[in-house]
């Protein structure tokens, strides 16, 4: 028998847990279950019809849903490589200088994430624009003539890639600094006593111990680049013919654009689980913590 | 140890890497000097080529013209509240939850931790059609509370929180209780004052988040007076007007805020970030 005690410690523990409770399962979970159960109806207006899988069949043989998902592979793997590699080239020349210089460094590679998508695509927009940007006026006064970056088919994929790693890479950044400063200093020093060169020491002391940061990294990149939305909206709006359409701004066009809240539910639903499968790593490191 | 070994920041490696990294680093400020120069440009200038590296004319018309023509006085406004209530109510919440899940014992009490924790990776732009529809069916389509709840739903706040929890002595808690105080005030008055950095670090986090947020500002807020900065910001993009340096002058005062708050608080952002991640 539970004494009244420990019985009053269970409620107040559930009444703690109340209102994050109240929000999580209005906002968040009803939502996931209600997207699986749109995504298998036809819905128009305020009329619902069920129709199975259809959905999803028809995604599959929508070309611009393959494109779609194309991009955001290449999107994917390309953020990925270029944020985890760049990344742990700044940390590691930079972790063991002075604390001045180190936080210039995580300052100024962190400020885009801060100021924002938007903002940072804005400024992008304005500087890649083909009549006026000072790329573009770069590029003429370099002889290239005159160039589209965003307009081109085969460039705008790497321009898009390239603007938002270097908006987001910041954020990697600090997680590589502040990991590499936690590695026990008698690691390093003892490689240092062997006399082995830094390039040696990044390779085989400070790349493996910041292992775990690297998983991080890599799955809140792939979810971040999942969900980009803004930099495609304001740069080139999924063209020129859908070539740099992604997931995300396929979805919003369906459900927004064009009335398809089946499909789009559908879109919602295959990148739900995609996301939940690549969460399970992350999970399972959270979880041995505790 | 006569060995004549290299000290580890001497290497001509590592000096050429750390210019590389240097430049790089100002390189990468390059886009918002050019933002925040071209708002000050006129719009001939602006697009004038060769371009002027640093503003002739300065001019400040172009911030008078988004404050006097586009409602950005009231978009500030928007961002502010919304980004505001949303952070208040996110550690409210969040901390006494987290609170629950460090210091009390409750049945179930792993499993609803797990699955508020998966809920962490899961981006509400995923299920922005069924969001959609729950908001408004509630009647909260352009209205701040609209724009506010969903936001208020992440579990980010007990995941940070309950580290700082784990972290204060429950020495401090039982003590507390035996002195007579219920639950409830040894929370607000005991806990709740020691994890104040985190609070801190979870505050800031969360506003700029908010503060960011677009794409679902972006359909909850249709009404002009209704949008967010950055959202309205935005919009000044889709304008049909060639003029860029009036577009700037509202990108910069939607970065604006942010870049004070970065420099304010630097300290808490790498807090804040590392929290849920490094961690052996």
């Amino acid at each position: 028998m539970k004494s009244p005690r420990i019985l009053k410690e269970h409620l107040t523990g559930y009444l703690f847990i109340t209102p994050q409770m109240i929000v999580f399962l209005l906002f968040l979970v009803y939502p996931i279950m209600e997207g699986f159960r749109m995504s298998l109806y036809q819905i128009q207006y305020s009329s619902e019809k069920f129709i199975g899988f259809d959905n999803y069949i028809s995604l599959l043989n929508d070309p611009v849903f393959l494109q779609a998902f194309f991009n955001t592979l290449v999107f994917v793997v390309c953020i990925v490589v270029l944020t985890v590699g760049f990344a742990l080239f700044v940390a590691s020349s930079v972790f063991d200088k002075n604390a001045k210089y180190v936080s210039f460094i995580r300052g100024s590679y962190y400020i885009p994430v801060m100021v924002s998508m938007v903002v940072m695509s804005m400024i992008w927009s304005f500087l890649l624009n083909p009549s006026s940007g000072l790329i573009s006026y770069l590029a003429r006064e370099q002889g290239i003539g005159n160039i589209n970056l965003l307009g081109n088919k085969i460039t705008v994929m790497p321009v898009i890639i390239f603007v938002t790693f270097a908006t987001n890479v910041g954020q990697a950044i600090i997680l590589y600094i502040a990991a590499m400063i936690g590695i026990p200093k008698d690691l390093m020093e003892a490689a240092e006593v062997d006399g082995v060169s830094r390039v040696q020491m990044i390779r085989h002391i400070l790349i493996p111990s910041v292992q775990s940061t690297t998983v991080y990294i890599t799955i809140i990149n792939i979810i971040a680049v999942l969900k980009i939305f803004v930099v495609i909206q304001l740069l080139t709006g999924g063209g020129p013919n859908n070539a740099s359409v992604t997931l995300m701004y396929y979805l919003y066009n369906n459900a927004f654009k064009f009335n398809q809240l089946g499909v789009a539910s559908a879109v919602g639903v295959i990148m739900f689980v995609i996301t939940l499968l690549l969460s399970i790593p992350q999970l399972r490191t959270v979880l041995r913590v505790k | 140890m006569m060995r004549n070994r290299i000290r580890p920041g001497r290497e001509p490696y590592d000096m050429v890497t750390n210019v590389i990294v240097t430049f790089f680093a100002i390189l990468n400020l390059f886009p918002l000097y050019w933002l925040w120069t071209s708002s000050l440009k006129n719009s001939a200038d602006v697009v004038k080529m060769p371009p002027d590296w640093f503003p002739k004319d300065i001019t400040f018309s172009n911030y008078v013209d988004i404050f006097q023509n586009q409602p950005a006085l009231r978009w500030t406004f928007n961002s502010l509240y919304v980004s505001f209530v949303s952070t208040v109510l996110v550690v409210i919440i969040g901390a006494m939850a987290a609170y629950a899940f460090s210091k009390l014992t409750f049945p179930g009490q792993n499993v609803i931790f797990i699955i508020f924790i998966s809920s962490l990776m899961i981006p509400k732009e995923i299920m922005i059609v069924p969001l959609f529809q729950i908001t408004q069916d509630f009647g909260l389509i352009n209205s701040y509370g609209g724009m506010i709840w969903p936001n208020v739903a992440t579990a980010f706040g007990v995941f940070m929180l309950k580290g700082f929890f784990d972290q204060t002595p429950s020495a401090l808690r039982e003590a507390s209780r035996i002195d007579g105080a219920g639950e409830w005030r040894t929370f607000l008055q005991i806990m709740l004052p020691i994890i104040k950095p985190g609070i801190g670090a979870l505050f800031i986090l969360n506003f700029v988040q908010v503060w960011n947020d677009y794409l679902w500002q972006m359909i909850v807020g249709q009404e002009k007076n209704m949008k967010t900065l950055m959202v309205g910001t935005a919009t000044l993009m889709q304008d049909m007007n060639p003029n860029f340096a009036y577009k700037m002058a509202g990108a910069f005062v939607a970065a604006l805020p942010m870049l004070l708050i970065f420099i304010l608080f630097q300290r808490y952002f790498t807090q804040g970030i590392t929290a849920g991640a490094v961690k052996e």
